[in-house]
């Protein structure tokens, strides 16, 4: 069976906070600092100052994809708020504000009802003590425009009015805030408007800023110096002489196997570092390179018949035995990196007990679980600082750098600022796990697909992240390989594969290898079943109305038609997902057009359309933005990204090393239509970055006749295939 | 010490002369809408002008910008209405905006010295620049935007 649970329950039931609950401030009770001045703060998701400014607090993490202005821009809906008295901030973390983390393109999905109803439930008490005020009835009242309007007499009065008043003394119980009649989308005036982001302007003139970008007096600069292995390193000694003689040098900090040098610059932490003598016993992975994990990998997946199945319908080894014809077929991706252009770092402070860290986090709610263990402290005590994330994609939902800066600090006794090199930013990164997928299909004579096997190994982050379920699986790391297509005999086995490599969540996670895979067997079964990829595609998505939509629309804007009338080695390929995951799908279908230089085996996508059926769109220019960016981070990924192991340790350094896309790799142009619905919002960050794996692997056979399996598509890898496929 | 003038003011630090030009703004001075990406030149994220001229201050020690105009994306325009940041903002090219300053001088550094690029003179021009978030559509489209008003 598949996971009835969605990411979504699973990471609510064991992160340490709640889930995301509105609750209404009880009039009378204990005041915020923002009470204090005269401001109504009616819950912990936004205050309206005595002036009228309404500052929405936003508890998810502005890493690019526009959060705070979409999740302002629900508020502000039902709060019949003037958009241009919307303020919004990140405030620092707090148990009072659930469970804040940023990631699986569920900003939206997770908090759109709820943010409604802080909007509305305001809504109602302003024209209510508005109402009374002004001595008329309330029904006779409406709320528009920051003000609450007495319609036959024309009588009003502003929201400053009335929080300067101290006229709210009412709240609203659970029971009232869930009665509450919603907006419908027909009334909408400021979701699903073309609002520019609020977060933009600061971004062009260098005033917006990142953790990088923070100072505290009194503050040194501290360089850690990192082992020579991903994970198991010890440290033997350490030898400090000739740092000591560097200028500027204050002290070396050893806690267990972190040993950090401080200075009172930056140049000087960097002098001190590279003087640093430590050595190390390697611990047990120091021989694990590319090649012994890939031999690692193969082996289970020949000889594993005992790690649990993720998704087991029908009989899928009988209906292979009976089909009319089956295909067989292994995908391989590499490990994948984070790769923010902004290096890790923090800013940390210890003082009174207290932890203060300034740093961009994606998940503040474990880093006080897990450092308020680490550091003996109560959750309260360890307090993170949001700022702007130089770039996210799950890098930092990891409090790795906030415990070296903390630790140092505490040793040191003064604020500490830690900033990674790019070189220790890459071999400390947590990359997308390299994986690799077995394949095994059958058609009968009709030519559907009546048998479908996936014997999926690679490795979890799963327990720094919630846990695995009973049997042993991460759902994260599998998601995607229970697809929609309707197939009555199917059987996925999920094989775990430790490395000594740790791994972490990689924007669109696992759906990025399993679509990959799905997508391009699919398109392989096709061929072989002689019908046309889309067809064939739609003929098993009867369960998904939806992406069949998706599809039918992003190949009527490419030109599928077209297909026989292309140059020579150019060919269209397409994809469809669902991703993030199959319980809150975002509806997604991708066709590229790409070039293969029979010579080189260099690849170009010359062209990317992509239909996305998200649900109710709040902010469509901030969709667009992130689906044009999430096509181009899955290209990046598809033809350049590849990180390969060495002694335990990824073996790149640098972006000459690792490398991403740049402008001249970039398409022609990447056309996004976004679907019109008024179903409930999905996501957007993540689910176009999933389509182009696959969109491009059948772009490449289309054009060229020649399948790549293995990503990214390098050169070498793609003249391989050709030769394959002569042969 | 050393001499240095960023943005029209005359700054003196105790730095050495081999000294990244990079880290002096940044963490010396606390002007730090200039970033660190690499260290090694190769994502541009750095990007200041020297008299005029594009360089990345990662790789430019301070010796080399003494006596020298030093530009910065905050003293790109006093009011931060450049014509490629009025671009920026009505193209909503940023995403995490982290290598956006960069861009930003890289293009008008760019298109100062060549007002009516060609895409090819565009990609050409902002190669070297790298943008994780993958803004370059929307990068490309405020530089042609720019070009109309420059």
């Amino acid at each position: 069976m598949t996971s009835e649970v969605s990411r979504r329950d699973f990471l609510k039931a064991s992160a340490a906070g709640a889930g995301f609950v509105l609750t209404f401030r009880i009039a009378g009770g204990a005041m915020s600092a923002a009470e204090a001045a005269g401001a109504w703060e009616p819950n912990t998701v936004f205050t309206i100052d005595p002036s009228g400014i309404i500052t929405v607090h936003i508890t998810k993490a502005e890493m690019g994809q526009g959060v705070g202005t979409a999740l302002a821009q629900i508020v502000a809906e039902e709060l019949e708020a003037d958009w241009r008295d919307i303020r919004i901030d990140y405030p620092t973390s707090d148990p009072k504000y659930g469970l804040m983390l940023t990631g699986g393109s569920w900003s939206v999905n997770w908090t759109f009802d709820a943010l409604s109803r802080a909007g509305a439930g305001a809504r109602h008490l302003l024209i209510e003590a508005a109402a009374k005020h002004m001595n008329e009835p309330a029904s006779e009242c409406i709320a528009e425009g920051n003000r609450v309007r007495h319609l036959p007499s024309g009588k009003f009065l502003t929201y400053g009015d009335i929080v300067s008043k101290g006229l709210i003394t009412a709240t609203l119980s659970d029971e009232e805030l869930k009665k509450i009649q919603l907006k419908k989308p027909a009334e909408y005036k400021v979701i699903g408007k073309w609002i520019q982001r609020l977060d933009v302007p600061e971004k062009t003139n260098g005033r917006a800023k990142f953790g990088i970008d923070r100072f505290l007096p009194g503050m040194v600069y501290a360089k850690v110096i990192y082992p020579p292995t991903r994970t198991g390193s010890k440290v033997v000694s350490v030898d400090d002489s000739e740092a000591k003689k560097v200028k500027g040098y204050i002290s070396t900090v050893r806690e267990g196997d972190i040993v950090a040098v401080v200075a009172e610059n930056y140049l000087a932490a960097v002098a001190a570092q590279g003087k640093m003598r430590v050595t190390w016993d390697k611990g047990p992975h120091a021989n694990v390179t590319t090649e012994s994990i890939t031999q690692d990998y193969w082996n289970k997946a020949k000889n594993d018949t005992s790690s649990p199945s993720w998704v087991d319908v029908g009989d899928a080894d009988g209906a292979l035995a009976k089909s009319m014809k089956t295909h067989e077929a292994a995908f391989w991706t590499d490990y994948v990196g984070h790769a923010p252009l902004e290096p890790m770092n923090c800013v940390a402070r210890y003082q009174d007990g207290t932890f203060d860290f300034f740093s961009g986090s994606q998940f503040q709610t474990r880093a006080m679980g897990d450092l308020s263990k680490l550091f003996g402290v109560k959750p309260e005590q360890i307090r993170v600082h949001q700022q702007y994330l130089g770039g996210g994609f799950g890098r930092r939902l990891e409090p790795d750098v906030m415990l070296e800066a903390g630790l140092i600090a505490k040793a040191v006794g003064k604020p500490v600022k830690l900033i990674r090199s790019r070189e220790d930013d890459i071999a400390r990164d947590f990359y997308r796990s390299c994986t690799l997928q077995v394949l095994k299909g059958g058609i009968d004579s009709s030519g559907a697909v009546i048998a479908w096997k996936n014997t999926l190994v690679c490795a979890y982050p799963g327990e720094r992240y919630g846990g695995l379920d009973k049997q042993g699986r991460d759902q994260f790391s599998l998601n995607g390989s229970d697809h929609y297509y309707d197939i009555p005999n199917q059987f996925v086995r999920a094989i775990r594969a430790e490395t000594g490599m740790e791994v972490g969540y990689v924007r669109a996670v696992a759906p990025n290898y399993t679509f990959f895979a799905v997508e391009t067997f699919v398109d392989e079964l096709a061929h072989l079943a002689g019908v046309d990829p889309l067809e064939f595609r739609l003929r098993m998505l009867g369960g998904a109305p939806r992406l069949q939509n998706a599809l039918r629309l992003v190949a009527d804007r490419a030109g599928w038609d077209r297909r026989s009338s292309l140059p020579k080695n150019v060919g269209l390929g397409i994809a469809g997902v669902t991703a993030q995951e199959k319980a809150s799908p975002t509806w997604t279908a991708t066709v590229i057009q790409a070039r293969v230089d029979p010579d080189t085996g260099a690849v170009r996508a010359e062209k990317i359309w992509c239909a996305v059926d998200a649900g109710l769109v709040v902010n469509p220019d901030g969709v667009r933005n992130q689906m044009q960016g999430s096509l181009l981070f899955g290209l990046s990924n598809a033809l350049k990204e590849r990180a390969t192991v060495k002694g335990g340790q990824i073996a790149q350094s640098n972006f000459h090393e690792y490398q991403l896309l740049r402008m001249n790799e970039m398409p022609d142009d990447v056309e996004v239509y976004v679907v019109q619905s008024t179903e409930y919002p999905t996501g957007v960050g993540e689910p176009g970055v999933t389509t182009v794996l696959p969109a491009l692997s059948n772009a490449i056979f289309a054009a060229s006749g020649a399948r790549v399996r293995t990503s990214p598509y390098l050169p070498d890898r793609v003249l391989k295939a050709l030769r394959e496929q002569k042969a | 010490m050393v001499n240095l003038s960023i943005n029209g003011t005359s700054h003196s630090v105790d730095v050495p002369p081999d000294a990244p030009l990079l880290w002096v703004i940044r963490e010396h001075l606390q002007m730090t809408g200039t970033k660190f990406g690499c260290g090694m030149g190769l994502c541009g994220a750095c990007t200041v002008h020297l008299d005029g001229a594009a360089v990345r201050s990662c790789q430019t020690q301070v010796s080399q910008a003494i006596g020298k105009r030093i530009t910065t994306i905050e003293g790109l325009d006093p009011e931060g209405r450049h014509p490629v940041q009025l671009a920026w903002i009505a193209e909503q090219v940023p995403q995490c905006g982290y290598c956006q300053s960069g861009q930003i001088m890289q293009a008008a550094a760019l298109l100062a010295k060549n007002p009516r690029p060609t895409d090819q003179q565009i990609v050409d021009g902002m190669s070297g620049n790298l943008c994780r978030c993958a803004t370059y559509i929307r990068i490309k489209r405020a530089i042609k935007r720019a070009a109309q008003e420059v």
